[in-house]
């Protein structure tokens, strides 16, 4: 695998790549206003009417047979469309905290709730507090590898992960559970170090979060289709499963690409802004692509915007990333991008090489790579 | 003292809660009616017309959420401008067809009035909040003096509108400052209940008119006030107003008691003190203006959620009701109540009530 070289910044440098970075942030929050609004209430109404129009066709298809096929696979491809756009480009990024200005309790970013197994509050503290954070950095960023999978040589290796590219497939399909587990920390529990009763509190409200998901798309809508209950079951099954895969694959894509990095502990202490940011940079990767591309990965096709600056409007970041790439530029730092072929091709590669042992090659420490000067 | 009873939900309103949450209720519903919601008060402006040279009436029609108000009481009202739905508290006088009249003057710089008195239209849906205030009157046996300066009529003319409309059981004297005769609002309505009801006397203060300027409320005459010091007083207008009126009355009259509205104050440095009210807990502390609400809060022993402490991860964000914060970062100020404050990157610009 090619390897980028990234210039060492002086102290200097890396205050003013800081502060660069800060003064774009504050452009962009300055100019926040209607059209970003007018932008996510659009999401809003995408989400509800790809939803209704879903069920809508799925239901069609039960009761009228002579349509049914081409009603079911249209049917479940909107209510899959409806439940990505609904995870990504709005819970995610609502949840962030991006459209908190508007003042719409609707929209607000600590009381979201999403269609998904996941519970918002769990998310907002994996994700949005320990991922964000914490951003590859090694036994604080729970999202390397999901503590199930070996993403990086500086993982240390057992024998489990040779299993790693079968579990990785079924990790993928039920990835929506993984999420909603995440918080609970069953391997603390498997290992001892969780009480039997903790465990059960903690999972207490994330249970009713999954019978509420479960009901409603596995029970309530296809009863509503009486006797012909199972297409409409197994278009919800596959919508939910369309969206699991899609949502895995974009965001292992962000952090999981052959030229990110993890990082030591030791690089989070005392850090500065700047370094921060450059952290963010070397950790995250982002996906080439159209409108259609960030829209439906909840742009976080521009994942590296995205981690700069995860409470700014995600319909932002596309026309930021022009600048950030050119601040980038200047500093010497590697803008990691590619088509999502390629960067999922990596993140296969990485997945299935990894399962192996193998050894962090000297060269790229990335200590070394992100050292001050 | 609410004397409007809090609807009982019916079974068919609780259920419908547990199927569905409001956003997607409100999506739909609201698509059929703008005004048809799960639990948010609503109210779609129905009329308006011009109260005084730049101030406009408007009237408000609630949808079925909202509680209804007793005469003197503030309700807050939200209008989206430029994608944020800001809130602004006003006095309405509830209209006997359920409907509400609010009077807004265009003030300089203010988003708020000057979007309502000139760009709001009929048909426009702002948000409501539940009635609140304590400038209600408890009975009807006590004679009363008003006193009002600017837009502080507006609950006074809601007042002095239901004493009419129950046959002006007490004498009421109301004293309204403003600057200037194009200033005053509902003049013509004031004294035409003058005139039907003996016992509502009105005096208008003119302090910019005219050759010899009214006096202000903390020496003009009260001596034409018969038995003073029976009356219950209510005063409403600007802070300075309301300091003034009390100075001079309170513990000398039967009763006081007064509404100040402030504009949000813009206080430059980061010096000094301010008080800082944590509404859940009831707490009161006093916190530098120089640091972070998060470490003010933390340094007083308390532990408020929080994550990154570098103003990323949102999870320190919490509500407030009132006050300015400045960003640690960026140096800009902030006094909307409807949009969340982030402890970890704001530190208190004035006196502020937060959600804790």
């Amino acid at each position: 695998m090619a390897r980028i070289k990234n210039r060492i910044l002086s102290a200097a440098e890396l205050q003013s790549f800081g502060d660069e970075l800060d003064a774009l942030r504050a452009r962009v929050a300055a100019d926040v206003g209607a059209r970003d609004a007018r932008y996510i209430r659009r999401i809003v109404a995408a989400v509800r009417w790809t939803g209704v129009t879903g069920r809508a066709l799925l239901f069609l298809g039960a009761f009228v047979h002579s349509v049914l096929v081409p009603a079911w696979i249209v049917g479940t491809i909107c209510l899959a469309l409806s439940k990505i756009l609904d995870n990504m480009e709005l819970g995610h990024n609502v949840m962030h905290g991006q459209y908190d200005w508007m003042g719409d309790p609707k929209l607000h970013g600590q009381t979201y709730e999403w269609d998904i197994v996941a519970t918002g509050d769990a998310w907002r503290k994996t994700h949005n507090f320990q991922h964000h954070t914490y951003t590859n950095v090694r036994g604080m960023d729970d999202d390397i590898g999901y503590g199930l999978l070996r993403i990086f040589p500086e993982q240390r290796w057992r024998p489990f992960y040779l299993m790693q590219p079968v579990i990785a497939v079924f990790f993928m399909l039920l990835f929506q559970w993984g999420v909603a587990i995440q918080d609970l920390r069953i391997g603390r529990w498997f290992a001892g170090k969780m009480k039997t009763a903790e465990l059960r509190r903690n999972f207490r409200p994330v249970g009713r979060k999954m019978a509420r998901q479960l009901i409603k798309d596995y029970i309530v809508f296809p009863l509503l289709a009486g006797p012909f209950f199972l297409p409409v079951l197994l278009g919800n099954l596959v919508a939910n499963g369309m969206r699991n895969i899609w949502t895995f694959v974009i965001i292992f894509c962000g952090h999981f690409t052959a030229d990110a990095e993890v990082f030591p502990k030791e690089t989070i202490r005392d850090e500065t802004r700047g370094h921060w940011y450059l952290r963010q940079l070397r950790g995250s990767s982002n996906i080439a692509g159209g409108k259609l591309l960030n829209v439906l990965s909840g742009n976080l096709s521009h994942q590296i915007e995205h981690h700069f600056y995860p409470d700014l409007p995600a319909n932002r970041y596309a026309a930021m990333a022009v600048e950030v790439k050119q601040i980038c530029a200047r500093y010497g730092q590697h803008y990691n991008t590619g088509s999502l072929p390629k960067q999922f091709g990596q993140v296969i590669w990485r997945i299935v090489r990894h399962a192996f042992p193998s050894r962090v090659r000297t060269a790229t420490l990335p200590s070394a790579a992100l050292q001050r000067g | 003292m609410n004397a409007i009873p809090v609807p009982k939900t019916s079974w068919r309103q609780r259920a419908v809660r547990r199927a569905v949450s409001p956003a997607l209720f409100d999506f739909w519903a609201t698509r059929l009616n703008p005004l048809w919601t799960l639990e948010q008060p609503l109210a779609r402006l129905v009329s308006r017309t011009a109260a005084s040279r730049d101030a406009v009436t408007l009237v408000l029609r609630p949808n079925r959420h909202w509680q209804g108000m007793l005469p003197g009481q503030h309700v807050n009202i939200g209008v989206e401008i430029e994608g944020r739905r800001l809130v602004r508290s006003y006095s309405p006088t509830p209209l006997d067809d359920g409907t509400l009249a609010i009077t807004v003057k265009a003030m300089p710089g203010g988003v708020v009035s000057g979007h309502l008195a000139k760009a709001a239209r009929i048909g426009d849906v702002v948000t409501l909040g539940q009635a609140f205030g304590e400038m209600t009157l408890p009975s009807d046996t006590d004679d009363l003096l008003l006193l009002a300066a600017g837009s502080g009529i507006t609950p006074m003319r809601a007042l002095v509108r239901s004493l009419a409309a129950r046959g002006m059981p007490v004498k009421v004297d109301l004293l309204y400052w403003a600057r200037d005769r194009a200033d005053l609002c509902f003049v013509d309505e004031l004294n035409q209940l003058a005139a039907t009801h003996p016992r509502l006397r009105v005096r208008t203060l003119l302090t910019r008119a005219g050759v010899e300027p009214e006096r202000r409320v903390d020496d003009v005459s009260l001596e034409s006030i018969e038995d003073l010091q029976a009356r219950r007083v209510l005063a409403c207008g600007p802070g300075g107003f309301v300091e003034a009126a009390r100075g001079r009355l309170q513990g000398y009259v039967a009763h006081f008691d007064a509404e100040a509205f402030s504009t949000p104050a813009t206080v430059e440095g980061e010096a000094g003190e301010v008080q800082v009210h944590l509404a859940r807990s009831g707490r009161t502390l006093t916190l530098a203006r120089g640091t972070s609400l998060l470490e003010g809060l933390e340094a007083q022993g308390l532990r408020p959620r929080h994550g990154c402490r570098m103003g990323i991860c949102n999870t320190c964000a919490c509500g407030r009701a009132s006050g300015t914060v400045r960003h640690t970062l960026t140096g800009d100020r902030d006094s909307e109540p409807s949009t969340p404050v982030r402890l970890c990157v704001s530190a208190p610009s004035t006196d502020l009530v937060l959600d804790l």
